[in-house]
């Protein structure tokens, strides 16, 4: 928002008024009449007036009696076309000046959303569920655990391309059982229920020697071959003498081969101290794992622990390259009481000696799961609380042979399984009378780490906090949470949705069809694959001998044909390239807080070898991802010519430019085409050949836009989808399709010209920059705050696309904006009748969204 | 001696999967094989042998059970219905996997959702289909501002899941999820489930073949399941108590909305608990003593397969007596390339009038009827505790609510309705209702569970006669 207008609007007000405050609706009319309907009349009216009502639209209903309240939302679709200029239509000769935009669009946000800029209405969130992502990270800050919640949980709903929505994260009764089995699994993985453990160490396979210890820290199992005779030994020392178990853990592996067997047998012994304890044949068995336990009773000092290995088999074949693996050997003991130490993670959940009496063991355990209630809810805990939870552990610790751990663990569970860990409850400060108020700092902990980290907040946020210094502290924080590798979380999760790249690792993309397309035509290979499948339709018997051997060598040549082609598949290496690829970019634009614009176009993008090579970026080795510069000439560079957004936006068999389109109005410009007609006119046979060939896509797309009532909006999805056919389904570079030269030229619905995929980038960047900021930080925007945005929201956007520009696109202007905006910071306050009367406040906001 | 590399052990992985995949259906399968089943059964059922007032039971006492299956984006007609109607009539070329259960299935005609006809809404038609199949209703469109209806299966479930262990069984075989919006602004809530408990809440399906075999019959190999049940249950009680007090004063601190969600919470909780007063009267699940099937598998029909298996497993030890089953989202784009279509579904379903594209929707349509026919067949050789087969003793809507998806057409919708009912349908046959709502035919259903005053559902008109 340009702040001299927003003045200038205030004083034409206040003129109106003579000083004295005019009821809203009033003034709202009378600067309706002076101001905005003459520009209206000049620019819409010929489409939006006088019996005339495009689109359902009518402006010159509004009057001077008009209450704008209830045609908010046309009024949000004027501003919206208006700064997108799709309105007046680019063709119209006469439009409004940037001065006439300008006040258009500060009436609307001042009379019709009765906006306050310095007090916008923060909107309402509804109680947010954790997502299985914010599940997942969560348990990992809390516990340490690393708990597959994508693999258990069902996939949460999404509203608004997110799955941090509010409103749309429901709770099924099948999902509230899984929150409980998994608690009870993270906290009998996280929390150990003795106090004593017999002691346990590991021997892994690696570390059995053919002669003396060797220096390697390689720590992992090792494979004997079946083939050649083998002698390994480790010398373990048991410092305490007493009962100990020997866990040996084997297994029998094998290279599969199709149809070929291997029948080399070997004989396998274990010994300790010269004594041999196992002495077995192995044959054939691949992928079986073997499990083998030892009783000795050891004096201190060092023991000898080996394995041998003896071929039986000489003469056999060696076709599978058996071998045997030794996973580890585990050496438990002393057994003896006495001798217990401590479990893993002891002292992470219990700091100190359980004590004896009941009473302090009572408050202790009020201590431990005060602490972690309140770091699970994200938020102190009453005494009520405590005291409940430390009942519960009492009731199973009481219990005959249950430990006092065991009853703690049982109480962290039912903590897992509160609705206050499953939900982020807020609170908010006393509102003083005012109708927001700001929401208290442990509710901004979690909001900002929910946002940047998809976790709860880390022990410095809760401190600061708990000081009521967080606030205060906020850029400080901001950029350290941004620095934290934490902030991984904000490329996977919202780049991941905003660019749609997560689903680059599942899209079904069928790399023969799509290659097919592009393949000049052969007819000799033609003729072949015609014989080809005639003989293999055939069913086996009845080929003459004759054409069996025809078969076989028709076979044989497109087998030659097809090792010839080069490897364009999207492998999973590939796939998982590319996602860093996006994941990369964003990440080093974020945190060297570069230009955002450098997302639309670039000389540099991220890359590895496999994705270089598929992009043609020479002299890129090694397989981890880092920055390249990309030669002078390449297309590449922004993301709309990363691999992600080309494959996602491609149908199985061929680019899909009205997908393409679509993403680019939607995800650049912000100005998302209506969803298509119910009933889409057939296209029929009308297109089945162009001048004699196959049609290509723009061939196909343009008898389309023949049809009035496709055209109205095909003519802004096509032009920049067809931009970038240049790119197959595969997102690989193409000049060619059904042997016709790629056409990548076009025009956008507002103006521009451009003749190829780096002439749009550069309208994009030139003419559109705006347009960009608005996008993103509405997306950012409705991701950080679990909501969709609303009219009352165009204020707050406004405000960050200006300090983004002020900033000359720098994401830190973003973040900061989102950070510091009224929505993030603060909440509607429900008055204390609406609130026992089960929130009439939310239906009056309800009704007044339309 | 060299160290065992990656591809060793994926290979080592893959082998040890398909080895528990396999021994997982051969272990169904021999279930199958079992004469009777008294072993799988609670006793108590068994026990009391008369129907308890008809409530989701046969005249002969046994279960009678109510599943939904969907398959998306319609079916090209001209392949899907038989050239007449009646019940000598002939099985079209879609429909001709069924012919081993012909006897036992009836092809329904004339059936309509007009709530998914766009009307004042728009584009969407993926949406409504999916959202509406099971509700009746028109859906509100909104990306976050979810409302739809209660769906049949629920409403069923609401007066007959007390009878079993889990009032009802939400399967999907779509496990999938795209990022961004789904269809035309409607939410994506509407499209990837198919039964919802009340209007803001949907039933989120299952994909994971072992977490719903888990959740069914407990986890663990088998033998050791019914002992892990139990010490999770007795564990189980304290925590409820205390998290249904966290919920409760949670939920006075909170409005509007947020009550709502809080209110699902509790609805969770409450089926716990009752299915803990359940195990305490009936007896812990029985052990099925078959394998616990893997994980998501790979291959879309070895997971249509388990999922099949399990829905029949839940049915034969009385575990449920209402399911349903998303076997895709309508709109769902994937790709038939295992036999030879590498296009997508949704992609190829707009053809246009184009022979070529006509022709592979055909096979896709097949091949999901084949899947069910399989399953029929299952069914069919399961034989009941009251010596009919569990077919007999069930009603399997097999349908979608798209019928031509080139033209997004809600009116005469493929639906076979596969099963006897307990001998309260007859099956065998063709038949034309000449546009009546698919709602009518779902009261139908309802009535035959012992469904008590359910005078009127979405938009029915009355009961589906002559079924």
């Amino acid at each position: 928002m340009n702040p001299r207008s927003f003045i200038l609007t205030l004083l034409v007000i206040s003129a109106w008024a003579g000083g004295e405050p005019l009821p809203a609706a009033v003034v709202a009319s009378a600067e309706f009449n002076q101001k905005i309907r003459p520009i209206l009349e000049e620019y819409c009216y010929d489409c939006h007036g006088g019996g005339e009502n495009r689109g359902g639209v009518a402006l010159d209903a509004f009057n001077s009696t008009t209450n704008f309240d209830g045609s908010r939302d046309v009024w949000w679709r004027v501003l919206k076309n208006l700064r997108a200029n799709l309105m007046p239509p680019a063709k119209r000769k006469s439009r409004p000046t940037p001065e006439q935009k300008e006040l258009i669009a500060q009436w609307i946000k001042s009379s019709v959303f009765e906006a306050d800029p310095l007090n916008p209405d923060p909107g309402r969130v509804t109680l947010r569920r954790l997502n299985r992502v914010e599940y997942q990270n969560t348990i990992r800050d809390l516990t340490g655990v690393d708990f597959d919640a994508l693999g258990v949980f069902p996939p949460d709903d999404t509203g608004h391309g997110f799955d941090n929505i509010g409103d749309v994260l429901t709770l099924s009764p099948m999902l509230l059982e899984k929150y409980l089995v998994a608690a009870e699994k993270i906290i009998g993985q996280a929390v150990p229920t003795e106090s004593r453990v017999v002691p346990e160490q590991v021997v892994a396979g690696s570390q059995f020697r053919t002669g003396g210890q060797s220096k390697d820290t390689y720590s992992g199992p090792q494979s004997l071959s079946y083939y050649e005779p083998a002698f390994v030994t480790n010398i373990f020392h048991a410092a305490q003498a007493g009962q100990y178990q020997l866990d040996v853990d084997l297994m029998v592996n094998e290279k599969y081969v199709d149809d070929v067997f291997d029948y080399n047998k070997c004989r396998f012994s274990f010994r300790v101290d010269g004594k041999e304890l196992l002495a077995r044949e192995f044959s054939w068995e691949g992928g079986k794992p073997y499990h083998f336990s030892y009783n000795q009773n050891w004096a201190a000092g060092d023991h000898q622990l080996d394995f041998e290995l003896r071929p039986l088999t000489p003469g056999a074949a060696q076709t599978r390259t058996l071998s045997l693996q030794i996973t580890a050997v585990t050496v438990r003991g002393p057994m003896a009481k006495e001798s217990g130490v401590r479990p893993k993670n002891y002292a992470q959940f219990f700091p100190r000696e359980v004590p004896a009496p009941a009473a302090a063991r009572r408050q202790y355990a009020r201590e431990l799961l005060g602490d972690f209630a309140r770091r699970a809810f994200r938020r102190p805990v009453d005494s009520d609380t405590t005291n409940r939870l430390a009942k519960l552990a009492e009731s199973i610790y009481d219990q005959p042979g249950k430990t006092f751990e065991a009853g703690v663990a049982e109480a962290m569970v039912a903590v897992l399984a509160s609705p206050r860990f499953i939900f982020r409850e807020e609170n908010a400060e006393p509102a003083g009378g005012q109708p927001y108020a700001l929401v208290d700092e442990y509710a901004l902990a979690s909001r900002l780490s929910y946002f940047l980290w998809s976790s709860m907040p880390d022990e410095e946020l809760f401190q600061l906090a708990a000081a009521g210094r967080l606030r205060e502290n906020l850029s400080a924080q901001l950029a350290r949470m941004i620095a934290d590798k934490r902030a991984d979380a904000l490329e996977k999760n919202f780049v991941g949705q905003w660019l749609q790249a997560r689903d680059i690792e599942t899209i079904p993309i069928d790399a023969r069809s799509v290659l097919a397309r592009e393949q000049k035509f052969d007819p000799e290979r033609d003729a072949l694959r015609q014989r080809f499948r005639e003989l293999n339709d055939k069913p086996d018997d009845t080929l003459t001998p004759a054409e069996k051997t025809e078969l076989a060598d028709v076979r044989a040549k497109f087998f030659k044909a097809r090792q010839g082609q080069p490897a364009a598949d999207l492998t999973p290496d590939l796939r998982r390239a590319m996602r860093q690829e996006t994941e990369g970019v964003f990440s080093y634009i974020l945190r060297e807080d570069r230009s955002l614009l450098e997302l639309l176009d670039s000389d540099y993008t991220f890359a590895n070898e496999r994705l270089a090579r598929f992009y043609g970026i020479p002299d890129v080795f090694g397989s981890e991802m880092r920055r390249v510069t990309l030669p002078p000439d390449s297309p590449r560079g922004g993301i709309l010519t990363e691999g992600t957004v080309l494959a996602v936006t491609s149908n199985p068999t061929r680019t899909s430019p009205v997908k393409r389109g679509v993403f680019i109005l939607d995800n650049i410009l912000g100005i998302p085409p209506l969803p298509p007609p119910p009933n889409i006119p057939p296209l029929e046979d009308a297109i089945k050949n162009v001048d004699g060939h196959a049609p290509t896509l723009r061939e196909t797309l343009a008898v389309h836009r023949e049809n009035p009532l496709c055209a109205s909006c095909h003519d802004q999805m096509d032009p920049p989808g067809l931009a970038l056919e240049n790119f197959n389904a595969l997102g690989k570079w193409r000049d060619q399709e059904f042997n016709q030269p790629i056409d990548a030229a076009g025009r956008l619905v507002t103006g521009e010209s451009f003749s190829n995929i780096r002439e749009l980038k550069q309208v994009l960047v030139k003419n559109h920059a705006e347009d960009f900021y608005r996008t993103l930080t509405q997306k950012l925007l409705t991701y950080a705050l679990g909501r969709g945005l609303d009219y009352y929201d165009v204020e707050t956007v406004d405000q960050i696309v200006a300090r983004i520009e002020k900033s000359g696109g720098r994401p830190s202007a973003l973040l900061a904006g989102i950070v510091e905006s009224a929505p993030f910071q603060k909440a509607r306050v429900r008055s204390e009748a609406t609130a026992t009367a089960g929130d009439n406040a939310d239906e009056k906001f309800a009704k007044e969204k339309l | 001696m060299k160290t065992k590399s990656a591809t060793d052990q994926d290979l080592a992985a893959q082998r040890r999967a398909s080895f528990t995949r396999r021994h997982f259906l051969r272990g169904l399968g021999a279930c199958i094989a079992l004469p009777a089943f008294e072993s799988l059964l609670p006793t108590k059922l068994l026990a009391a042998g008369a129907p308890e007032g008809g409530l989701a039971t046969t005249a002969t006492g046994a279960p009678l059970r109510t599943a939904f299956v969907y398959f998306p984006n319609g079916a090209i007609p001209g392949a899907w219905w038989p050239a007449a109607e009646g019940a000598d009539f002939q099985l079209s070329r879609t429909l001709q996997p069924l012919a081993p259960a012909q006897k036992q299935i009836q092809v329904i005609g004339g059936l309509d959702h007009l709530n998914a006809m766009p009307g004042a809404d728009g584009g969407g038609d993926h949406a409504r289909a999916n959202g509406t199949f099971l509700t009746g209703v028109r859906m509100k469109k909104s990306a976050t501002d979810i409302h739809a209806g209660i769906s049949i299966d629920q409403a069923i479930a609401r007066q007959v899941g007390h009878l079993t262990r889990f009032p009802s069984l939400e399967l999907t075989c779509d496990a999938g999820r795209n990022t961004g919006a789904c269809d035309s602004g409607y939410s994506c809530a509407y499209q990837y489930n198919l039964a919802w408990s009340s209007p803001n809440t949907p039933m989120t399906p299952e994909a994971n073949p072992r977490q719903v075999f888990e959740r069914l019959f407990g986890a663990g190999a088998p033998g050791e399941r019914v002992a892990n049940a139990r010490r999770r249950r007795q564990e189980e009680g304290s925590i409820l108590d205390f998290v249904m007090q966290d919920a409760r004063s949670m939920q006075h601190r909170l409005g509007g909305r947020d009550q709502d969600k809080l209110d699902q919470y509790l609805t969770g909780i409450r089926e716990l608990e009752g299915r803990i007063q359940k195990a305490e009267q009936l007896g812990e699940a029985k052990d099925p003593m078959v394998e616990t099937p893997p994980g998501l598998p790979a291959d879309y029909a070895q997971h249509i397969h388990l999922m099949y298996d399990i829905m029949l497993l839940a049915f034969q030890t009385d575990s449920t007596r209402i399911a349903t089953m998303l076997l895709a989202h309508d709109g769902s784009n994937r790709s038939f390339a295992d036999i030879g279509i590498p296009e997508g579904h949704h992609d190829l379903s707009h053809h246009q009038g184009n022979a070529d594209k006509i022709e592979k929707i055909t096979e896709i349509d097949l091949w999901y009827v084949q899947q069910f026919g399989k399953f029929l067949e299952k069914m069919s050789a399961t034989q009941d505790v009251d010596g009919n087969s569990l077919l007999h003793n069930s009603m399997i809507v097999y349908g979608g609510g798209n019928a031509d998806g080139n033209r997004h057409t809600h009116v005469n919708l493929p639906v076979v309705l596969a099963g006897g009912g307990g001998g309260t349908i007859t099956p065998g046959r063709f038949v034309k209702h000449g546009g009546k709502p698919a709602s009518n035919l779902f009261l139908s259903l309802a009535d035959r569970m012992g469904v008590k005053n359910l005078e009127r559902f979405g938009d029915s008109t009355g009961r589906l006669a002559n079924i």
